[in-house]
């Protein structure tokens, strides 16, 4: 053991917290983990673990500031002091009893170090729960315990931090990584992940290696126990250009699929209200919305699809381009048709003072009609590329096929963002409420505030706020992030057993939403440089400044690693 | 069975400084022409030791007629080497001038010294007697360089030696020759002249250290006398303490002795009050043990 100082008499040594001066060459950082030991002839031994959050050096014998000056120029004798101010994490037994002053304080390393950070309690009867996070700053790995975000604990992860600079998505996908690969979790081969890419294209190489990975950054990954590999199954869907079928994506052209949804689908699956995302249930409109997405689901009822047939559409009202189904049904090739013919049932036909079908107007006034006809026919700008009866629809669906879902977000718009996330996710959720897979679905969303915030209501919301607190029990684990934690709801983020926190801005770390960080932490948020995030997790009294590995999958085209073998070629060319 | 009679008998200290001999007649200049001297800088000599020492009167205790005086007296070398000044060593001793024998009182040990008489002057002189013991202890164990002590030389060393003398009780120019300490500037010195002191030898002379803002207060404010044995190279030691001496000076913002009480010795003595121990912590042990005064 490496003795580094003593415990300081002249400020107070408590059990919970207590002063280090730090002896001769000996080095004591911010996060640097110690172990004190203490003995009284009641209790015996107590050993102290702690983390240092706080370190200082001083000249003692100083009267003035200016003191300093003459000390440099060499003309009063000082004495440099170095002390440092030590959290406890545990104390081994628990007897509170504080420390003595002067007793020998040592760095904590190798077992004492998996004492002070818990690690020898993550294990379940099936082995440990260890799941890598990241590095510690004297290069050891840092540690979840998977039982708090599997579910079994508890579970979903909640990150905060700047854009941009906090690497939040970065580290959301290197969590993934550390779940799917470390062989930590039990059930990895059955575990699927959806990842909603919400800003340029970055999450569209995950399959592909890093060029830029270094020798160095592969060591921390061996460290860590995690193969330096991109992902190995992952399917990438984009949304289709609003003129075609192809998807739109710049920088990524091959082995990237167009989704989209059919009308049937749209109307079976009831995916009406995720147009209005931002009208509570117990409006008129509201009200209206969920009779008609049950209309809708009745009228779609036994139908194949992708257009969707109506029969009760008298041929004078009809646009010109919408056909005949032989049987006399009319059928309704795009969103826009539906939305005509949906404007038809509540308001009557167009020409005229006519009414509109009793049973579908649910007894509404018409300016509730009318405010619902004309939200709809704007949607269908942003939209009808998604929801269309042209071809057979083909929605990201997240529990088939490949390990990992990367679904594009990115270029759609707020309306169409809130129309994917939420069918996804109501759709996801309520197929893993049936039972209909066994596996764990993680689910990686950005800008949560967008999608749960504090102050509205809307549909996704509430999908969220289901996910937040039952999907734990039901294996949907949510792996949320977004700018402030201070503008998403409360649920949701109190939810999240592992918090973890990026850079973030002066105003925001005051907020009462991070109060459970010390407040060295918080000051230290404000500085955190990329690829460091402070890891916060309910076993451990204090949180970790962790550092992770750049990543070993590309995230822009220039940095994939090109395979030019002949057998990559030839893969390309033929197809 | 010794009794508590006062804690903290003299308390603030009186200066330490008790009045000498005036002697303006023996006067005899060393260096010719009694005017003020100013050289060019000079690099110090390494190492340069400061020695100064402290006394404190802790209690005044009594046995019937008998008066003992407990005290703790300290001492310390400050070494200035390769650019930096840093202490070097320093003692602490608790003593009972007085005493015929050790006194424990708690953790404290008072080892007995004797007195010249049995009054209060008298124990007071025997503690600043063993003030100065101890300073010539610590003393003793440096070699090589040039030694600065506070207060008049009294020490024996082998090697080059300066005291300064920061008060001045005592007159040693006749009043032409005076006149030239009002007309110092800081920087200057006087001529040196030679000064006998119980049966030494020595070389004196007075320096003006600025005293910031200049102007302000009487020219005299910044005066140091400093002496050295006669018998040693006292004129380079002279011309050497310009660029020394001015150098180490207090600022009055900071010191309420300054410019005089130079900045290495203010830090030494301020360490060695803390190693003494906290008087207070010091008075409640000497109240419990040795009965409520």
């Amino acid at each position: 053991m490496e003795r580094i100082g003593v415990v300081l008499g002249r400020r107070e040594a408590t059990p919970l917290e207590f002063w280090v001066g730090v002896e001769g060459e000996g080095l004591l950082r911010l996060d640097d983990l110690v172990v004190v030991e203490a003995f009284h002839p009641k209790v015996g031994r107590v050993r102290y673990f702690g983390m240092v959050d706080h370190v200082a050096k001083a000249h003692e014998g100083e009267a003035y500031d200016t003191d300093t000056f003459l000390a440099v120029e060499g003309r009063i004798p000082v004495s440099l002091v170095y002390v440092a101010h030590v959290s406890v994490t545990r104390i081994l037994p628990e007897e509170f009893l504080p420390p003595d002053p002067g007793s020998p304080v040592y760095l904590a390393q190798g077992e004492e170090l998996e004492l002070a950070l818990y690690y020898e309690a993550m294990r379940n009867q099936k082995g440990s729960t260890k799941l890598p996070a990241g590095l510690l700053k004297n290069g050891e790995a840092a540690y979840l315990n998977l039982e708090f975000l599997n579910g079994v604990k508890g579970g979903h992860v909640n990150i905060s931090g700047i854009s941009g600079v906090a690497a939040k998505t970065s580290y959301a996908t290197f969590l993934i990584k550390s779940l799917l690969e470390s062989g930590v979790l039990e059930d990895a081969h059955q575990a699927k992940v959806l990842l909603f890419n919400v800003k340029g294209e970055d999450l569209f190489f995950l399959d592909k290696p890093n060029a830029r990975l270094n020798e160095e950054a592969r060591r921390v990954y061996e460290r860590l126990g995690l193969p330096a590999t991109p992902f190995r199954s992952v399917a990438f869907l984009a949304p289709p250009r609003k003129d075609g079928y192809v998807p739109d994506l710049e920088t990524r052209l091959e082995g990237v699929k167009a989704y989209h949804w059919d009308l049937v689908q749209f109307c079976q699956r009831g995916l009406l209200p995720f147009l209005f995302a931002d009208r509570g249930f117990m409006t008129n409109l509201g009200l209206l919305v969920q009779h008609l997405t049950e209309k809708l689901r009745r009228l779609a009822e036994g139908q194949k699809g992708p257009h969707l047939l109506v029969e009760d559409w008298p041929g004078e009202d009809l646009p010109e381009e919408v056909s005949f189904e032989s049987l006399g049904k009319v059928r309704l090739k795009s969103f826009s048709d539906l939305v005509r013919y949906l404007e038809y049932k509540l308001l009557g036909p167009e020409t005229g003072e006519g009414e509109g079908d009793r049973t579908w107007t649910a007894r509404q006034a018409k300016g509730t009609l009318e405010a619902f006809a004309r939200r709809l026919r704007s949607s269908v700008e942003n939209v009808a590329h998604l929801v269309r009866g042209d071809r057979p629809g083909n929605p990201p669906d997240p529990l088939k096929g490949e390990q990992v879902h990367v679904v594009d977000l990115a270029k759609l718009s707020p309306q169409a963002q809130m129309f994917v996330v939420g069918s996804l996710l109501k759709d996801l959720f309520e197929r893993k409420e049936r039972g209909q897979y066994r596996g764990r679905v993680f689910i990686v969303l950005d800008e949560l505030n967008k999608y749960a915030p504090r102050e509205e209501e809307s549909p996704i919301k509430d999908v969220l706020l289901d996910i937040a607190e039952r999907g734990r029990s039901l294996g949907v684990i949510l792996i949320g992030a977004q700018q402030t934690a201070s503008e998403v709801e409360r649920r949701v983020v109190g939810n999240a057993a592992i918090r973890v926190v990026g850079r973030l801005d002066a105003a925001e770390a005051e907020r009462p939403e991070y109060r459970y960080l010390p407040a060295s932490f918080r000051q230290r948020a404000l500085i955190l440089p990329q690829g460091a995030v402070i890891l916060h997790q309910p076993e451990i009294p204090v949180p970790l400044l962790v550092r992770f590995p750049f990543p070993a999958w590309a995230t822009k085209r220039e940095e994939v690693l090109e395979d030019n073998s002949a057998e990559a070629l030839r893969r390309e060319l033929l197809g | 069975m010794w009794r508590l009679l006062a804690l903290r008998p003299s308390w603030p200290p009186p200066e330490a400084e008790a009045p000498a001999s005036s002697d303006p007649e023996g006067f005899r200049p060393l260096e010719e022409p009694w005017e003020a001297r100013r050289t060019e800088p000079r690099p110090w000599p390494e190492p340069l030791y400061f020695v100064d020492g402290k006394e404190r009167e802790e209690a005044l205790l009594a046995q019937g007629e008998r008066l003992a005086l407990l005290g703790c007296v300290a001492a310390g070398v400050v070494v200035h080497r390769g650019g930096r000044m840093a202490l070097l060593s320093s003692a602490v001793r608790r003593v009972g001038v007085g005493l015929s024998e050790p006194l424990r009182a708690g953790e404290l040990l008072y080892e007995p010294v004797e007195a010249s008489g049995s009054d209060y002057a008298s124990l007071r002189e025997g503690l600043s007697r063993a003030r100065e013991a101890l300073e010539g202890e610590v003393a003793a164990g440096l070699s090589g360089g040039l030694l600065v002590v506070d207060g008049p030389v009294r020490l024996l060393w082998p090697g080059p030696l300066l005291g300064y003398i920061k008060t001045h009780w005592a007159r040693y120019l006749p009043g032409p020759e005076e006149a030239l300490l009002h007309a110092l500037r800081p920087g200057e010195r006087t001529p040196a002249f030679r000064v006998r002191r119980r049966g030494m030898e020595l070389a004196s002379w007075y320096l003006r250290l600025p005293l910031p803002p200049e102007g302000l207060r009487p020219p005299q404010a910044g005066l140091l006398r400093v002496e050295t044995p006669l018998s040693g190279p006292f004129s380079q030691l002279a011309d050497l303490s310009l660029s020394l001496f001015p150098l180490l000076a207090s600022h009055p913002m900071k010191d309420p002795r300054a410019p005089q009480n130079l900045v290495p010795v203010g830090a030494l003595e301020r360490e060695l009050a803390r190693r003494m121990g906290s008087p207070e912590v010091v008075g409640r042990l000497l109240a419990k043990h040795l009965g409520g005064g």
